[in-house]
Parts: C-alpha cells; sequence; structure tokens
C-alpha cells in the first residue's frame, strides 16, 4: 500500500482520458499545413494583391479546409469516440485550470495578432527577425497548452513548430531552399503531427471497443 | 484514551479506524477517481480502473449501499445510462482514510 494517494495523477488520468484521443493532433496537423502550403500558393497571388492581402487571402482560403476537418472530427468523436470513452463533468479545480487556460491563450493570441499585423505593415527587417514573434507565439502558446491540458507531447510540438520557421530560414539562406524553407519544416512537422493523432486515434479505438450495455449495479 | 506509540511515533490503533470500505483496492480506486470529478458515467468509470462490468458494478453497489455514492440512472438513446459521483458522505471518507493512511504508514521508519 502506498504510503500517500497521488489525487494529481488520478485528475491528470481522468482529465487526459476525455480529450487525449488523437482528434486534437489531427487538427493541429490540418492548421500547421497552411504553412507548409500556404507559402507555395501566396507565391502566384502575393505578385498580384500584395504581401498583407495575398497572404491575408492564402489564410483565408484554409478556412473551409480547418472548418470541414473540425466537422469531421466532431462528427468522428460523436460517433465512434464518444461512446467508447463515456462521460466526465470534472470538479471546481480543473474548471478553474481551464478558464485560466482559456483567457491566457485569448489574451495571448490578441497580443501576437497586433504583433503580427504591425510586422506585416511595417517594412520588414531581416528573415530571421521576421519569424521570431512567430516562433514565440507558437512555442509559447504549446507551452502553456502542454502545462494546462496535461499533455507532454505539446512541449515537442511547441519546439518542433517554433523551429519551424528558423530551420526553414536557415535552409534557405545556406542551400537556396525555396519559400523561406517553410513547405520543409512545417511539411515535417505537419506529417509527424498528423501520424501521432492517427495512431492515438486509432489505438484509443482498438483498444476500446463499443460498450456493451451497462449492468444495472445491484447487490 | 492510552495511544500504544512506538518510538518512531507510529499511531498503531489508527488502523484499526480505517474504513474497510474504503479500503479494498478497487474500491479505493474507484473512490480516489471520483473524489477528483464531480461525476462521469459508467462507461468512462470503467475505461479508466480496467474494471469488468461486474467487478465495478459490484462494488459501487457496495459504495452505494453505505451512502458513499450516487448513482443517477436514466436512459440515453433507450439504453440505461448511470452517472455516479461521490456524496458528501463518501468525500469525508475518502478524506478521513487519506489522512489516517498517510498518518500511520507516512511515519513508518525506512
Amino acid at each position: 500500500m502506498s504510503q500517500s494517494i497521488d489525487l494529481k495523477q488520478a485528475d491528470r488520468k481522468v482529465f487526459t482520458a476525455s480529450f487525449d484521443d488523437g482528434l486534437v493532433d489531427i487538427f493541429i496537423s490540418s492548421v500547421t499545413l497552411m504553412f507548409a502550403v500556404g507559402p507555395l500558393t501566396t507565391a502566384y497571388i502575393n505578385p498580384y494583391l500584395g504581401d498583407f492581402w495575398g497572404d491575408l487571402l492564402g489564410t483565408v482560403m484554409f478556412l473551409p479546409l480547418w472548418g470541414i476537418t473540425y466537422l469531421v472530427l466532431r462528427w468522428i468523436r460523436k460517433k465512434f469516440v464518444g461512446p467508447r470513452r463515456g462521460v466526465v463533468k470534472f470538479g471546481p479545480t480543473r474548471k478553474r485550470k481551464m478558464s485560466t487556460f482559456s483567457w491566457l491563450m485569448l489574451t495571448l493570441n490578441v497580443v501576437f495578432l497586433i504583433l503580427g499585423i504591425l510586422f506585416a505593415v511595417v517594412p520588414s527587417g531581416p528573415g530571421w527577425l521576421n519569424v521570431l514573434p512567430f516562433s514565440a507565439m507558437v512555442l509559447i502558446s504549446f507551452t502553456l497548452a502542454a502545462y494546462f491540458l496535461d499533455l507532454n507531447r505539446f512541449y515537442i510540438y511547441g519546439l518542433m513548430l517554433g523551429l519551424a520557421p528558423i530551420v526553414g530560414e536557415w535552409l534557405y539562406r545556406e542551400f537556396g531552399v525555396s519559400h523561406h524553407g517553410f513547405p520543409v519544416t512545417f511539411g515535417i512537422a505537419t506529417v509527424v503531427i498528423f501520424l501521432v493523432g492517427l495512431v492515438k486515434l486509432f489505438s484509443i479505438l482498438r483498444e476500446n471497443p463499443f460498450p456493451v450495455e451497462e449492468p444495472t449495479p445491484q447487490a | 484514551m492510552e495511544k500504544r506509540q512506538t518510538t518512531d511515533g507510529l499511531e498503531v490503533e489508527k488502523l484499526v479506524d480505517i474504513d474497510p470500505l474504503v479500503h479494498a483496492p478497487a474500491r479505493l480506486m474507484v473512490m480516489t477517481y471520483l473524489y477528483v470529478v464531480d461525476n462521469l458515467d459508467f462507461v468512462y468509470l470503467r475505461r479508466i480502473t480496467g474494471l469488468s462490468w461486474g467487478n465495478l458494478s459490484t462494488h459501487l453497489t457496495k459504495l452505494e449501499e453505505a451512502g458513499y455514492v450516487k448513482l443517477e440512472k436514466s436512459f440515453v438513446d433507450k439504453k440505461p445510462h448511470t452517472m455516479i459521483s461521490l456524496t458528501d458522505e463518501g468525500r469525508k471518507a475518502f478524506r478521513d482514510y487519506k489522512d489516517s493512511i498517510q498518518e500511520v504508514l507516512g511515519n513508518l521508519p525506512d
């Protein structure tokens, strides 16, 4: 018998079991796909519209993809994952933690959106300087998510995606890789995250068959 | 009451006060998970505990009879659905158990 009961570990297990089904990873990969494919599309648009409007249109073009991905993943969660997973309602401590996380992410996104617009409007500096705020935003966002959601692999995602533009810029300067190396670095990160999500999803589906009708507890 | 206390400060008689209903490993696991949530359903609890339907059902019945858990039965898509939560009494029993076991075993010499 252990000398103490680790309630934090129990809370972590109950919490991560509620959503760690790989679908989040797959959705993240659909977002990061934009950074891999976006530069290729904007290369054709920007000469006509300019950098700002070209990049904006390039981003907006991905909205339907994200929307469809979100709806499909939601359907998968409702039809296949939900019945296997069951239902849980968390206590006040976890709810407070999630509320703090939501506010932090919202604030962070607003701050970085403003910074992003400033960087897009103000005449740009060297490539290294341009990618730093983006890298910082990704790194901080994923670190916060990893901490608050108790998902350690998000630290790795943060590092991978935070370093992607810097490594991409290095590839561009050293080896002349096109589009600042984004298609290569973000492409690799996207594939890795997508595969992790897919493996996670299939293992959840395999390990948790559809439950039989629950028995009525009786003496 | 005179305490049977060793030189290491181990209060042995506290072991007698430990609630045997909570002490059973499977029920202790169930109560630990229930303690950290508001409520959850049968499927969720079965998944995180790894217990069989029958085993879990038996333990829940014992806990319900003791007044430690509340089972709210309903039907979802014409199938029985049970939400499970700890009662105030169950929370107190779990806290008392945790404190007692920590007090006794936490003072054991290496």
